[in-house]
């Protein structure tokens, strides 16, 4: 195989424009990761089968590792840098890292963001959507309750409850 | 209990939130200005010699900086042990083998690299089960490793061990390890009831989320690592030898993990990784796909238990008849494999100390396989399945309840052990752990259960009972340091890398405790070796034990010396002054008071603390125990297991921080879960090639497949920890395999000997149910 070709591309991250020149073999996840220093989207399957580099794509969420930079075009992108910092901590960020529902932190991000987008459609999920709607982000530390109790935890605060 | 200030206590992990943003830098996110990417070329073959390596076109390829082929890397030995043969060698010994590294300017280059590199190969006969490999006449799985190596950790004494064939151990035609008492012949003649099955266990995987990663910086004669590996410092130990520094020219840094469960160790990535920097003067970096996370591991072995067991009919278990047959791989974790087979055939009958006659004989055989080793419940989890399967059945023959049966076997305070020679065991509260989680599942309610069952779908309940390492492991080392400098904060300095059970938390409330200050006003660093002192790192649940028990120390000489330096400053005996939010106070006069701070400055700027642990000469030895309780539906007609429930109980002697205690549990499980019914990593019978070690196919459980599983803590202490903890992270996953087949058992009258129990295995557990009862 040849080495791939280079494209100029532009993509919308976090509110932000990027232009960039990359090989057409990228993902997005690549992109992320190697030339915008966006770390906290992760990598841990290579093919779409864990969820650890969930993003939202136009709000719906994404395996990033799946998505090549050149078809995110046009497209606003979230990360996990985007949803809040530790200054101004999103309800989810806030309710993961205090009840222990990210133990090794790798698939914490996919998760937080798989679990944005079910709260972005859904604001007072139950206990199984919030499973169904987490299906495609595993985690291999927590045996998902505390995870799923997190999810449910966050829904109540941005629905203003607590 | 005593009511502490801080241990005891729920508190929010510190890791947290710099988890929950995505900031936490682990070692794939590090990123250094013109770092190269390093690619491995890995063996198509299960066994073969390179007769050469042509890398001319690969070298031409424009972006190629670097190639290293085994002629290029020093012929030293390597590893968590040094007996790892070579950073490359001319035999390769299984499918994904290390063939040769590329250095390129990104990881398109370097990948085209790899393909274009041309290797002549003579292939050699392979091995490709344990059973197959302890033959007489069977082929050598290896042919090149060092003569003999010393065992200098774990459980046995140091003994030269020899190669037998592809037998690790003593002597010629014997097994690796035996572990016998009394006469087991005479006493399995002489049992009431006796139960013979073969039990077989397939190989898997530990699955961390986080692909193995390592960034090399090399610059000034000094190297730099950032590397997943849980011991940064013998990495640190092995790129010193291999490129020829002194040790404190290496520094590894390792200070968050993705995951590692015990089988993320130095490894030949990263020493190429820093030959690879040193060779081209630029920083490199190595990050595993899938498939090499998968492949260049230490997974769990694939096992064969030949079983016998008898007991009589008032209870007494008469004698326990085992033959293991454990699948080594190419080379099992640098010599560690002989510490697995040692503890396999020595923790269960620790657990049943009652029972008089026992021969446990374990051949621990090399394969070309990938590389096996302690993954999560080292040895525990590999003995377990058979031996507690076999208790149910021997209680079930003699009409008597499992878990009284278990229980008048079982281990006392005070026993001498067989898995710690010369040690006797501290606290065992099994008894109480099994008590309470039976309560919390309604043991009561087994007898009846079978009439809720409806049509095909069968309901039973079982348990099992577990012994397993909870840090008081002689093997280890290690130590902590406590500063306070002159601002009055308090650091932690600990060799241990946060691999996801969040040990620094921990760790700082102990601190705290023992200082008698707020949590907060603790911070530290740890598992950098430039900076945190020695730690063996985190295995076998040890952390909260072993560095607890550092950590603690380390604190007491802290506050010894703050209070010496207050009792001279303030003029009062050091009996008298106390410790309380950033000041020593005068106990009789609140007045007479000094910041923790400015007893610092005046020491000249700050106060340290040293404190180490290593339990080689202590004569008791801690284990955790536990019990497992599953309550399932099995569908007969598709093989199906559903889990109801899964109740896990612990002794942990006393939880530091419960909500880190129960999370840990929770995972542990799932994970026991997930050997128990879905996990299984495969090969080719033939070829040696992996078939499943994409990400997916390794069937790790999903949240639909996890139930909410309930922990169940008993808090009784332990007189060897400053704070009575036991460590708990890997005693979750033993008993969920043996609990969910004795439930299977208990539903159908189906005995289930395989692991993973998919469906398949289980229809053929119920035919072969049905076969005998017929």
């Amino acid at each position: 195989m040849e080495s791939p070709e280079f494209h100029e591309i532009t993509l919308k991250i976090n509110g932000r424009v990027h232009q960039l020149s990359i090989p057409s073999n990228w993902t997005l996840n690549d992109v992320l990761r190697n030339r915008l220093d966006l770390t906290g989207t992760k990598r841990a399957c290579d093919y779409g089968g864990c969820g650890s580099c969930t993003v939202l794509m136009n709000d719906v969420d994404v395996y990033s590792c799946s998505i090549l930079a050149v078809e995110a075009q046009k497209k606003e992108i979230q990360t996990i840098e985007g949803l809040g910092d530790s200054e101004n901590l999103h309800p989810l960020q806030k309710t993961f890292a205090l009840s222990y529902a990210a133990q090794c932190g790798w698939c914490t991000p996919g998760m937080i963001m798989s679990a944005k987008a079910l709260l972005d459609r859904n604001p007072r999920p139950t206990e199984s959507e919030v499973r169904a709607a987490l299906s495609g982000v595993l985690c291999r530390c927590t045996g998902y309750s505390s995870i799923v109790q997190a999810v449910l935890d966050a829904a109540r605060v941005m629905r203003g409850e607590t | 209990m005593k009511s502490l200030l801080t241990v005891g206590r729920s508190v929010a992990p510190i890791y947290g939130v710099e988890k929950a943003t995505g900031t936490l830098r682990f070692p794939a996110d590090v990123n250094l200005p013109n770092m190269l990417w390093m690619k491995i070329l890995r063996s198509p073959h299960a066994h073969a010699k390179i007769l050469d390596v042509d890398a001319a076109a690969a070298q031409k390829l424009p972006g190629v900086v670097a190639i290293l082929t085994h002629n290029d890397v020093p012929r030293v030995l390597f590893g968590p042990y040094q007996n790892e043969i070579y950073p490359l060698d001319e035999e390769v010994r299984f499918v994904g083998d290390t063939v040769a590294a590329v250095a390129a300017e990104d990881w398109n280059v370097a990948e085209e690299a790899v393909r274009a590199i041309r290797v002549t190969y003579h292939v050699l006969p392979a091995i490709h089960d344990a059973e197959s490999g302890a033959k007489p006449d069977a082929p050598d799985a290896v042919l090149n490793y060092p003569e003999a190596h010393e065992i200098q950790a774990g459980d046995i004494r140091p003994e030269q061990l020899g190669t037998f064939g592809n037998i690790i151990g003593l002597r010629e035609g014997g097994p690796t390890v035996v572990n016998e008492r009394g006469d087991v012949e005479r006493g399995l003649e002489q049992s009431d009831v006796v139960v013979e099955r073969i039990f077989r266990q397939s190989e898997v995987n530990a699955v961390s989320h986080e692909p193995r990663a390592c960034v090399a910086l090399y610059e000034n004669g000094k190297c730099t690592l950032w590397c997943s590996v849980q011991d940064p410092y013998r990495l640190q130990d092995s790129v010193a030898r291999v490129l020829n520094l002194p040790m404190d020219a290496v520094r590894v840094v390792a200070t968050n993990l993705g995951g590692a469960f015990g089988v993320k160790v130095t490894g030949r990535f990263a020493i190429l990784c820093a030959l690879l920097a040193r060779q081209t003067g630029k920083p490199v970096k190595i990050w595993f796909t899938r498939e090499e996370e998968s492949l260049d591991s230490h997974n769990r072995s694939a096992l064969t238990h030949y079983v016998k067991a008898g007991a009589n009919k008032d209870g007494s278990l008469t004698a326990i008849k085992v033959r293991t047959f454990l699948d080594n791989g190419y080379w099992p974790y640098g010599g560690l494999g002989q510490n697995i087979a040692f503890a396999i055939c020595t923790r269960p009958i620790d657990l049943y100390h009652r029972c008089p006659n026992v021969k446990w004989e374990v051949f621990a055989v090399r394969t070309n396989r990938p590389s096996t080793g302690p993954y999560r419940g080292r040895a525990d989890a590999e003995s377990h399945f058979p031996i507690e399967s076999v208790m149910d059945e021997l209680a079930h023959s003699i009409q008597m309840d499992p878990i009284e049966f278990r229980l008048k076997n079982r281990i006392h305070e005070g026993d001498d052990l067989c898995s710690a020679p010369k040690k006797v065991v501290s606290t065992v509260w099994v008894e109480e752990a099994a008590r309470k989680g039976a309560e919390t599942i309604g043991w009561e309610r087994r007898a009846s259960l079978s009439t809720s069952s409806q049509g095909a779908r069968k309901k039973g309940m079982g348990m099992a009972m577990v012994i397993h390492s909870c840090g008081s492991n002689p093997a280890g080392t290690s130590q902590a340091e406590v500063t306070i400098d002159s601002e009055g904060r308090i650091s932690l300095f600990s060799g241990t890398a946060d691999q996801g059970s969040e040990q620094q938390t921990t760790l700082r409330q102990m601190v705290a405790e023992v200082l008698g200050v707020r949590l907060e006003e603790v911070g530290g660093c740890n598992a950098d070796t430039l900076t945190c002192p020695f730690d063996s790192g985190p295995f076998s649940s040890r952390t909260v034990y072993a560095t607890g028990i550092a950590a603690s120390r380390a604190a007491e000489e802290a506050k010894r010396k703050l209070l010496e330096g207050a009792s001279l400053l303030l003029d009062e005996e050091v009996g008298n002054l106390d410790i309380g939010i950033n000041f020593v106070w005068a106990r009789s006069d609140s007045s007479k008071r000094v910041r923790l701070g400015e007893l610092a400055r005046l020491a000249g700027g700050s106060i340290s603390g040293k404190g180490i642990y290593n339990g080689k000469n202590d004569q008791l030895f801690a284990y955790g125990f536990a019990a497992a309780f599953a309550e399932v539906e099995v569908d007969v007609e598709t093989g199906e297991v559903k889990i109801l429930r899964l109740v896990s109980s612990h002794d942990v002697g006393r939880a530091i921080n419960p909500m880190i205690v129960e999370g840990q549990i929770l995972g542990g499980a799932a994970q026991g879960l997930g050997y128990a019914l879905s996990e299984g990593f495969y090969f080719d019978p033939r070829t040696g090639t992996a078939l499943n070690q994409w990400f997916l196919d390794l069937h790790t459980p999903s949240i639909l497949d996890t139930p909410n599983i309930e922990p169940v803590i008993v808090e009784l202490g332990e007189p060897t920890h400053p704070f009575g903890a036991k460590g708990c992270s890997e005693i979750s996953y033993v008993g969920v395999a043996p609990a969910i087949a004795n439930a299977i058992y208990h539903a159908t009258g189906a005995r289930v000997t395989e692991l993973p129990m998919t469906p398949d295995v289980v229809l053929k557990a119920l035919q072969d149910a049905r076969r005998s009862s017929a």
